[in-house]
């Protein structure tokens, strides 16, 4: 038959061809292989969003990269938090950058996770629209306000700020909304505030129509929203990795926080290699002002914890008391005092080299 | 004359569409989204980086590969259960109730299932355009008119040859109009498939522009790239329609 031999000829051309152009321009299946290159180690993913609470994740890889020569792990940039906790439920991602409730959450339903490390203090705001006549908490009353999960430490604040103001959960409207949709939202005002990590508020900020009804750090100071979290089977059979990923992420956090120059310099190679965002985003919620977000004072602390336990039980994202100890594993970094930064000098002025 | 209704006419109908979103946008004053023009910036930025062209090779890899097993599975599945009338009886039932579960909703279990990888997005085109030509390959077979088999049997053709020389030529008809339906979903999911991190591909590109702050040139980019290669694919698959062993089962308008 003419019809089914012509098609399946075409069919197999065009699956032969689109194959190998996907092979070489998207897998590197073809790439060169210098002869006397090492042969790379097994890498291990870890589940990152683009936002200024997992920032610590792509600016150690690139140091690694930088400072070694090649990176122990492999960041995979995920666009929600559904898709990337599944990731990391199916064993894909062993490692991942989580919010801390969620982290809670998994263990209590018997997820065997550990959460090792802090991935920053501060960096979320409360955005308004510049024309609204919300100038105070109180004045939320009866509003629309965007957080970006049920489980994310934003909407616990929100529980926290409620309480203050003497006010309960059915004065104002949650919904949920995935932060990279929020500015739209705000800017058309289908919502009346928007919460989440930076630079999503920075971003309504520089495009001059939000306006900050509070940042974190003055209303819950050293305010926590995500954490690292480990499989439990991964520290059991290779803790020394993970010992090295703990260390590279609190030595680049500090390297972070050392200089203004350094955090310019990770704002043009995140942005560039890792985030895809204009660098003037990260750069303005970086320093802007500069204690918007912190990077270090990462180890963990049980006082931190409990108070995020007893909002996220009256919030009602888990049931009854976690237990500190069941759910971290702090003996990675017992003092964050003795917590040496990297020794990456920076780019120096110069341009960002590729992501390998 | 004829030229003219053929190219003129949608070239116009597309002129005035883009004169339109022009104005609207200048008229509503957004500075969000995107007039045309800004959209042609974005395509052109994309082309600068090289990213366009492993994009659209990144969709129609997976695009191609998921309609294949679904092409593959889907058509002689459905010659069965429309021949089979036990088979019909007992998988039918279950096909129907797959049917309409969107993609979307099948993300989680794509993930849990292959990780992230070009396999998860793979399922999910296959999955939706799996049961589109199980459905009209079925219907095909069982739609058939009685005369042929009818003819088939007083000359004595049975079997494998029944088979081959009067069900499948009958049936192939409706099997390909199946199949081109099947590919329009099959690239219509092709966003939905890779909202999941996956990091290439035209879905890939408006999920990422999303996350890029004010990119909103980009998100219109990508769909603007979506539906034009969706038109050259459905012009694709209409050539075979023109083929002896198809055309006749077409109306002739």
């Amino acid at each position: 038959m003419k019809l089914i031999s012509t098609t399946f000829l075409c069919g197999a051309l065009w699956l032969a061809l689109i194959t190998a152009m996907h092979g070489s321009l998207n897998l590197k299946w073809f790439a060169f292989k210098a002869p006397g290159a090492a042969a790379e180690t097994e890498k291990f993913r870890i589940g990152f969003l683009p936002v200024t609470c997992h920032l610590t994740c792509p600016v150690t890889d690139f140091i690694n990269q930088q400072v070694e020569g090649q990176s122990s792990f492999d960041p995979v940039r995920f666009s929600g938090w559904p898709e990337l906790k599944e990731a990391f439920l199916s064993g894909y991602t062993p490692a991942t950058f989580i919010l801390a409730p969620m982290a809670m959450a998994l263990r209590e339903q018997g997820v065997p996770l550990k959460v090792v490390y802090l991935g920053h203090r501060d960096g979320t705001a409360m955005m308004v629209h510049k024309d609204s006549k919300i100038f105070r908490f109180e004045d939320l009353r009866g509003k629309r306000i965007a957080v970006p999960n049920r489980y994310s430490n934003q909407r616990l604040l929100i529980f926290r700020a409620l309480k203050q103001a003497g006010m309960t959960i059915n004065d104002v409207e949650l919904v949920e909304m995935p932060p990279p949709d929020m500015p739209a939202a705000l800017y058309s005002k289908a919502v009346d505030a928007v919460t989440s990590g930076e630079p999503f508020m920075g971003q309504t900020e520089i495009d001059g129509y939000g306006r900050v009804l509070y940042l974190t750090k003055d209303v819950w100071p050293n305010f926590i929203s995500c954490v690292l979290a480990v499989h439990e089977d991964f520290i059991k059979n290779d803790r020394e990795t993970v010992q090295r990923l703990v260390d590279g992420i609190a030595s680049s956090g500090k390297w972070l926080d050392q200089t203004m120059e350094h955090r310019m310099d990770a704002a043009k190679f995140v942005s560039k290699n890792y985030y895809n965002q204009h660098p003037r985003l990260l750069e303005f919620v970086l320093s802007k002002p500069p204690d918007r977000v912190k990077y270090t004072n990462l180890a963990l602390r049980k006082p931190d914890f409990e108070e995020i336990e007893a909002l996220a039980i009256e919030a009602g994202v888990i049931q009854k008391d976690v237990i500190f100890e069941d759910y971290t594993d702090a003996s990675f970094v017992p003092d964050d005092s003795l917590v040496q930064a990297s020794s990456y000098e920076g780019l120096k002025g110069g341009e960002v080299p590729p992501r390998k | 004359m004829n030229r003219f209704s053929s190219i003129y006419l949608p070239l116009a109908t597309a002129a005035i569409f883009l004169a339109i979103w022009h104005s609207m946008v200048r008229l509503s004053g957004s500075d969000l989204f995107p007039t045309p023009m800004e959209v042609v910036h974005g395509i052109r930025e994309l082309i600068e980086k090289g990213l366009l062209l492993k994009y659209i090779v990144a969709s129609l890899f997976r695009v191609s590969w998921g309609f294949l097993l679904a092409v593959l599975v889907g058509v002689p599945l459905g010659l069965i259960l429309g021949w089979f009338r036990p088979a019909f009886q007992a998988l039918n039932p279950m096909i129907q109730i797959l049917r309409p579960i969107s993609p979307i909703a099948w993300i989680p279990v794509a993930i849990l299932w292959f990780g992230i990888d070009d396999t998860a997005p793979v399922f999910l085109i296959f999955l939706a355009s799996v049961f589109p030509i199980t459905v009209s390959s079925m219907a095909a077979v069982q739609n058939m008119q009685l005369v042929y088999l009818r003819a088939a049997q007083n000359f004595g053709v049975k079997g494998p040859q029944l088979f081959r020389r009067v069900i499948l030529p009958a049936a192939l008809p409706q099997i390909i109009t199946g199949i081109r339906i099947a590919l329009g979903i099959a690239w219509l999911v092709v966003v939905a498939a890779e909202m999941i991190a996956v990091n290439s591909g035209l879905g890939y590109l408006i999920i990422d522009a999303r996350n890029a702050g004010k990119r909103y040139d980009l998100v219109v980019a990508g769909m603007v790239m979506i539906g034009l290669i969706g038109l050259v694919l459905d012009l694709l698959i209409r050539q075979l329609e023109k083929f002896d062993e198809v055309k006749w089962g077409y109306g002739q308008r």
